[in-house]
């Protein structure tokens, strides 16, 4: 994902940064004083970067990130890009996108945020060190002020684009489960077969429905096989639901038939009190073939000897 | 809308119905008027309802569709809707209604096959 996805994925129009920079109390004074400081931070942007670095390199675990020469010298050039970046006196949009693509390039390292803010509050030691050296203790402390609210809401930032992209990657995982829980297989022309793994809530139970029904009529099928031998626990819901979905394919104008039925689940739904005698059902899958095949005018016949 | 506004074909000994516009109360009740008196003149065997066209079916409508199929069988007729859409269907079946007794299909097809033939 680039940059400019997690934009739009943020909602990072002007609005909202009007409404950030409010939260963070970033006033244009702030923005100003921190521009008049830019020869200040060019100045120590080399040692700071250095010091920042000596720190994530010093630690067992950050320094896995960066085991390559070459590439912790790209990191540090665009470090103190960055750096920099903090004193340029401006705050708008363009100044966010190039922030997201800082976020976004720790995402793909799979840095997770303790790293970025340990290395913010590095940051924010070694400016005030230097700040408290170089100026008087009130520019110093205005200075400090300013730059922190700016260090806050670029970690806000890199938060937001590392949660998004976690977003995504649950929301693709979700999507491939939904995808794999529902697989309708065509086993025979105008004859469907849904075989069902795992637990059945009411929510799956839709999406089923669903799916079924717009391949029912996708396929013009005239007879579905549902095989629950997969799954885990039959109860009156799941009865239920079973219930309507045939009911439901009944109403397009083809027939359910209900297999994988076991001993324990004959006996559960039967002592349930559930009536499914509506509904066409067998014991074994095989069965339920042969009596699907019969709905649309086919026979299994033993091949000649 | 006024009756006599969906046209009701006749095929060999069948009624042959398509709905293509929404069927709201005014309209649903003067449909089936019309298709009852149609059975009365014809005597049709048959009546195959075309459903295709029809995005949204509220209980109402579902009941005056199950309820004509009801009405056609007393005069001796036999009803088949078909086309019912899969979001249809759906819905129906949440609402808890499945117009049970009234035969389906998928298309035009196969519910004239379900039809007698005579």
């Amino acid at each position: 994902m680039t940059q400019i996805n997690y934009m739009n994925r943020l909602r990072l129009d002007e609005r909202e940064l009007a409404s950030r920079r409010a939260f963070f109390e970033i006033t244009d004074e702030d923005l100003a004083r921190l521009a008049t400081l830019r020869a200040f931070g060019e100045r120590h942007s080399t040692e700071i970067v250095d010091a920042l670095y000596d720190l994530i390199l010093g630690h067992p675990e950050s320094r896995t990130f960066f085991t390559d020469e070459r590439a912790v010298a790209r990191v540090k050039k665009m470090q103190q890009q960055y750096f920099i970046g903090l004193f340029g006196g401006r705050l708008d949009l363009a100044y966010v996108e190039d922030r997201l693509r800082v976020g976004a390039a720790h995402e793909r390292i799979g840095l997770a945020p303790k790293w970025y803010i340990g290395a913010y509050s590095r940051y924010l030691r070694l400016l005030h060190d230097r700040m408290f050296a170089e100026m008087s203790p009130a520019d110093a402390s205005a200075a400090f002020l300013s730059i922190k609210k700016l260090v806050a809401f670029d970690m806000a930032l890199a938060i937001d684009t590392y949660n998004a992209a976690n977003m995504d990657t649950v929301a693709r995982h979700q999507a491939a489960i939904r995808e794999l829980s529902t697989p309708v297989i065509r086993v025979h022309h105008r004859v469907l077969l849904l075989p069902l793994v795992g637990t059945v809530d009411s929510h799956r139970a839709e999406q089923i429905m669903e799916t079924l029904l717009l391949k029912v009529v996708d396929e013009q099928a005239r007879a579905v096989i549902v095989d629950i031998a997969g799954v885990a626990v039959v109860d009156t819901q799941v009865a239920d639901h079973l219930l309507k979905t045939t009911e439901a394919v009944r109403l397009l104008g083809a027939e359910t038939i209900l297999t994988g039925i076991s001993a324990q689940i004959a006996r559960t739904i039967v002592q349930l009190g559930v009536d499914i005698s509506t509904m066409h059902t067998r014991a074994r899958l095989a069965d339920g073939i042969e009596l699907a095949l019969g709905i649309v005018g086919r026979v299994i016949v033993a091949k000649e000897a | 809308m006024a009756r006599g506004s969906i046209p009701i074909l006749r095929v060999a000994n069948n009624l042959l119905v398509t709905v293509q516009t929404e069927l709201h109360d005014a309209i649903a009740e003067a449909f089936q008027e019309d298709l009852l008196a149609a059975i009365e003149k014809t005597g049709a065997a048959g009546l195959l309802i075309d459903v295709t066209g029809i995005e949204i079916v509220d209980s109402y409508v579902a009941r005056v569709l199950a309820d004509t199929a009801k009405m056609a069988r007393l005069m001796g007729t036999e009803t088949v809707i078909v086309g019912i859409r899969p979001e249809v269907a759906a819905t129906l079946v949440r609402m808890g209604y499945t117009m049970s007794g009234v035969r389906t299909a998928l298309n035009v097809d196969e519910g004239l096959a379900l039809l007698p033939r005579r």
